[in-house]
């Protein structure tokens, strides 16, 4: 059971460097010691193009439970991001990602982030995790938009 | 009979003895002891209240075990199987989706049986999945052949808007594994997409999807789910599929005979989750049925079914306290290590008591006389209020001018009130400035001024007060039931002790244990008494309320007070004799009050002080 997690993790480190979406990157984070730490994954989402997210690279860490895939990664953004389904603290709230609602052994890391993508510029307003994005998305759109394009800019890759 | 008996004996023997006790005291008292008699009835408690004539107080219930559920269970799948012409396995999972509401599911499946079949995950859904990239499956079945003919619609699932989008711009090219997986029949090697393991001689197993995985990773799936999580719903793993496995499916992967590397250890746990799958689709229609309930002990399967408290206005008349008829905690492990006097003490405590719960609210204990909106009202009281307000009146005192309350930590008795500068005396309340020259010390007779002050605050504090009456007598009584089975324990060796020196035998000494049991059970009908008189409302009705009451009370103080009474060889046929005696008479005044009440609600004679649903509202007094 436990010999799942780390040969499964591998597995998909192959297939993302066999093929990923544009723009997008994920790898396992370097210990110390320049080892890799295959539970623990930095990764970049793109805004969508023709969207307020567009020219944004977004930074977030996948953590892998021990039990992983029977259990989904943690996803967390780092730092936080100013979004209804975002907690504070930066983890993203997304019913794929819960054991209890969407999450399946099947889904892959390609499949993850590209739903974090989608869920960018499709918030769910029934699942809000931060009062701040959420009020202002629903009370001043236009305002919302503003900060999702500053958002956007203050994250464009370096 | 009794003599041959040996107290030390193991606790196997427990059970006969009591059968044995209960034979010699129906002989020897008769019919005023058939109730209590039954009550050490063990296991047979529900068939003898339910077959004798019931008590005003009582309700009409039955016991069922986990077997006895199933069996309804399966006469609900049995009938839809009739209806449907579905395999039972069908029939389960359709009835698990429509909560187990039979008219509901037929009504639903006539309108639309495709539909209900999709949504309880028995069938696939007509339009491609959500999930249409990743897994597209082009060679295999019919059914997806013959529904991918419509285009995609945009899911619900965030992930297939996301898939759906990005792969117009992407070309369409699934990880090659991916496309193996489905063809089965093909010679190329199998790789299972979530463990990636690729040996030829990989077990696998699908669906009706076709999303085949390993045996491995589904076993490791359907743990999880059962165990971690409590679900008994297992949907397929693949990413956005609904279908659910059906109960064979869980079966072959939690029941199929081990395989040669398959220690002992993990076909146990397998057997165990298929066990708690078992428990978790019987929790689940009891949930559904608003006719059982699963009793709340701990480690407990039975369910009792309760139709007459099954609607919430039935609970304004009945207190439905009903047994599943199971005994103890974790009844395996309780017997063995344990002397059968340590036992019968614990028979009385925690570990042997009866599973008595009420039906019709989350107390897990006999709350009669009162029902169940009030009693929840009073423990909701006593958790907001009871500590907190005993330390304030231990404590504090209030500013006469403006009630906020004060602690006085230290320093003189002259206090200024930090929210409203009122300068008083600690000592008499009254307004400093009348001290005088006599500062520091408070030897003034009382005057009006101080009187007063002392009177906005008693008047304050008097609902206080009221409540801390009932709430003392309440505690005591929770208290006093505690210390009774200390003492029984007590008595118990004493007695055991006064076996070996003198000719007592072991007989003469249960006379202890069933008045014991009786003060107990009068204890918690007098908890209960109180926090219904707090919210009774003034009048004859709870003066005569409070007049049993008393008497209930006196009568469980006289006997406790003859229980402590000191046990000597020569006044035990006296003690037995007053005790018996008591022991009926508490018996009886119990029975007056829970009887009294109980009609009262059917009458509608009680009137409450407070606004309780389901009654009129308080007159203003």
């Amino acid at each position: 059971m436990s010999g799942i997690c780390r040969t499964r993790l591998a597995e998909e480190r192959k297939q993302w460097r066999k093929d990923h979406p544009f723009g997008f990157y994920a790898k396992p984070t370097k210990a110390a010691d320049g080892s890799m730490n295959l539970m623990e994954w930095e990764v970049g989402i793109p805004g969508k193009p023709k969207t307020a997210w567009e020219g944004g690279l977004f930074k977030l860490v996948m953590n892998f439970p021990e039990d992983y895939p029977s259990k989904p990664p943690k996803c967390k953004f780092s730092p936080p991001l100013f979004h209804p389904n975002v907690y504070p603290s930066g983890t993203v709230c997304l019913s794929i990602l819960d054991e209890e609602k969407s999450w399946k052994p099947a889904i892959t890391i390609k499949q993850i982030l590209l739903g974090i993508q989608d869920l960018l510029d499709n918030p769910n307003v029934n699942d809000p995790a931060q009062s701040d994005a959420y009020t202002m998305f629903k009370n001043d759109k236009t305002a919302y938009e503003r900060r999702i394009k500053q958002q956007a800019r203050d994250n464009i890759p370096k | 009979m009794g003599s041959d008996y040996d107290i030390s004996d193991d606790d196997a023997d427990y059970y006969d003895d009591e059968e044995m006790m209960d034979g010699t005291q129906d002989d020897e008292e008769g019919d005023d002891d058939t109730e209590s008699a039954d009550d050490m009835d063990y296991g047979d408690d529900f068939k003898v209240s339910t077959k004798a004539k019931r008590k005003p107080y009582e309700v009409e219930y039955e016991s069922l075990s986990q077997q006895a559920v199933e069996k309804l269970m399966q006469r609900d799948v049995d009938h839809i199987c009739g209806i449907f012409g579905v395999e039972p396995d069908t029939a389960s999972l359709l009835l698990r989706h429509s909560k187990w509401n039979k008219e509901k599911l037929i009504e639903n499946y006539m309108d639309n049986a495709n539909s209900v079949l999709v949504a309880a995950g028995v069938t696939l859904p007509e339009p491609a999945e959500t999930s249409a990239r990743t897994h597209n499956i082009t060679s295999s079945s019919q059914q997806q052949s013959s529904a991918s003919r419509r285009p995609a619609t945009r899911g619900s699932k965030l992930l297939g808007l996301a898939s759906s989008s990005k792969s117009g711009v992407k070309s369409p090219s699934p990880p090659k594994a991916l496309s193996r997986t489905p063809s089965r029949k093909t010679d190329e090697p199998f790789v299972c997409t979530i463990c990636f393991n690729d040996a030829p001689d990989l077990q696998t197993l699908a669906l009706d999807c076709e999303h085949m995985f390993c045996t491995d990773c589904w076993t490791d799936y359907v743990m999880a789910k059962v165990r971690d999580e409590s679900e008994h719903s297992i949907r397929c793993m693949a990413e956005g599929c609904a279908l659910v496995a059906p109960d064979q499916f869980v079966r072959t992967i939690l029941l199929a005979p081990a395989g040669p590397d398959t220690s002992e250890e993990e076909q146990a746990a397998k057997e165990k989750t298929w066990d708690r799958l078992q428990e978790l689709f019987v929790r689940h229609f009891v949930a559904c049925n608003t006719n059982l309930k699963f009793c709340p002990y701990p480690s407990c399967t039975n369910t009792v079914s309760c139709p007459s408290a099954a609607s919430k206005s039935s609970l304004t008349t009945v207190v439905p306290i009903v047994s599943c008829g199971a005994r103890g905690i974790g009844a395996q492990d309780s017997a063995s290590s344990m002397s059968s006097s340590q036992q019968f003490v614990n028979g009385l405590g925690l570990k042997g008591k009866e599973h008595k719960f009420c039906f019709g609210c989350p107390i897990e204990s006999d709350h009669r006389p009162v029902i169940c909106s009030v009693a929840k009202m009073w423990m909701k009281k006593c958790r907001d209020d009871s500590e907190t307000a005993n330390w304030i009146k231990s404590n504090t005192k209030e500013c006469s001018q403006c009630q906020s309350t004060i602690e006085k930590n230290g320093g003189c008795n002259h206090m200024t009130c930090k929210k409203c500068k009122h300068e008083f005396c600690w000592v008499c309340m009254g307004p400093w400035s009348e001290h005088g020259t006599a500062w520091y010390s408070c030897n003034r007779y009382d005057e009006k001024t101080g009187v007063d002050a002392r009177d906005a605050q008693s008047k304050s504090r008097a609902s206080l007060e009221r409540y801390l009456h009932y709430y003392n007598r309440w505690a005591n009584h929770e208290q006093s039931a505690k210390l009774a089975l200390d003492l029984y324990a007590k008595t118990e060796k004493k007695m055991e002790e006064m076996q070996i020196t003198s000719a007592l035998t072991w007989i003469e000494v249960q006379f202890m244990k069933k008045a014991v049991e009786e003060v107990d059970k009068c204890r918690m009908t007098l908890k209960w008494t109180y926090a219904m008189a707090y919210y009774l409302a003034k009048g004859n009705e709870k003066d005569l309320f409070e007049d049993n009451q008393r008497d209930l009370e006196k009568a469980v103080e006289d006997l406790s007070e003859l229980l402590e009474s000191p046990i000597e060889a020569e006044n035990i046929p006296t003690l037995r004799q007053q005790v018996t005696n008591k022991t009926v008479y508490v018996q009886k005044r119990n029975e007056i009050v829970l009887e009294d009440t109980a009609v009262g609600f059917l009458e509608g004679r009680w009137k409450w002080n407070v606004s309780v649903e389901g009654f009129d509202a308080p007159e203003e007094a």
